[in-house]
């Protein structure tokens, strides 16, 4: 099993100036240490229509209400940090925010993975011997002799496909056919019980105890840490 | 009268009802609406009966107004696709709940 940099293309010069933006930074900054619930609140900003953030607010009063840290404490200021970057994305446009947000999603899997492990590589194919390579690289790697990882990152559920599912299954079952370990997953920043129904519909004949789902609630288990 | 949880419930169903009314034009993720409205129907309707005659948590009844207006603001078919997994999450989260 070898580990390679993918081909560039046009997608991916793109690509590669959203995922340099400096809003994609500080999103992932602010989430890699934010709690679920903050991780949500950029998940629907991100996702809305609406750019008041007052309507942000009163809809988290968990957050932002009257029984909430108080402003001046480091959990409210990084509620509102994550409502202000969320509101940015959101503004971008329709075409430029799902750019972001999935820059945004493999951005934060690459530093959750790095908290618990290492090296963590963007945009890898994974080679074995005698097998076709697979053209589409994957999102994130763990290239760790006897540990590596694989992981495709999904801003939501509806991005989890039988052809993702197939090339993650085919890559695991390639290391198994190499004597070698690879644990393969699905990075999602949408809610796991939405995940998992689109997983069971979309896995055609790939059996899924071999294949890890991280959903929104449970991102910090990248980092090998229970959720905040 | 105070606002219920089972009032908000209600109340956050309808949101979502709307929602999937709205998704239903993507015929190709037909399967995945019935799926989303199973699963998220089930898990507000456990709510509703567990917590259904508890006073609405502070803040709770502003919060899902604000998120019904939200929804009722989408319009194209597929962000109310994804809504449709958001909306119940951020709705279970003002009322004090886990996912």
């Amino acid at each position: 099993m070898r580990f390679m940099d993918a081909r560039p293309d046009g997608r991916a010069v793109v690509y590669a100036h959203i995922q340099a933006d400096p809003l994609v930074q500080r999103a992932t900054d602010l989430l890699a240490a934010a709690t679920t619930t903050q991780r949500l609140l950029a998940r629907a900003v991100m996702n809305g229509e609406s750019t008041d953030p007052d309507r942000w607010r009163t809809m988290f009063p968990t957050l932002f209400g009257p029984m909430a840290p108080a402003v001046g404490d480091p959990v409210r200021d990084r509620s509102e940090a994550v409502l202000s970057v969320s509101l940015e994305v959101a503004d971008r446009g329709d075409q430029a925010r799902s750019q972001f947000r999935g820059a945004i999603v493999e951005a934060l899997t690459e530093r959750l993975l790095a908290q618990r492990t290492g090296p963590v590589h963007r945009e890898r194919r994974i080679l074995f011997d005698g097998r076709p390579a697979e053209i589409h690289p994957y999102d994130v790697t763990v290239e760790r002799e006897a540990a590596a990882e694989a992981w495709d990152c999904k801003w939501g559920a509806r991005g989890i496909k039988g052809e993702v599912i197939h090339q993650l299954d085919d890559a695991r079952r390639g290391a198994a056919d190499e004597g070698e370990k690879l644990l393969v997953g699905l990075v999602v920043f949408d809610a796991r019980r939405s995940c998992e129904v689109r997983l069971v519909r979309e896995r055609g004949p790939v059996a899924l105890d071999g294949l890890r789902l991280i959903a929104l609630e449970g991102l910090d288990r990248l980092a090998g840490r229970k959720p905040a | 009268m105070s606002t219920t949880v089972a009032d908000l419930v209600a109340r956050a169903q309808a949101a979502f009802n709307a929602l999937s009314a709205t998704a239903e034009p993507v015929s190709d993720e037909l399967q995945y609406l019935a799926d989303l409205e199973t699963v998220w129907g089930a898990r507000l309707r456990a709510v509703a009966e567990a917590r259904g005659a508890e006073a609405a948590p502070t803040g709770a009844a502003a919060a899902i107004e604000a998120l019904s207006a939200e929804a009722a603001a989408i319009s194209d078919p597929h962000r109310a696709i994804d809504w449709m997994s958001t909306l119940p999450q951020v709705a279970l989260a003002a009322l004090g709940e886990a996912a």
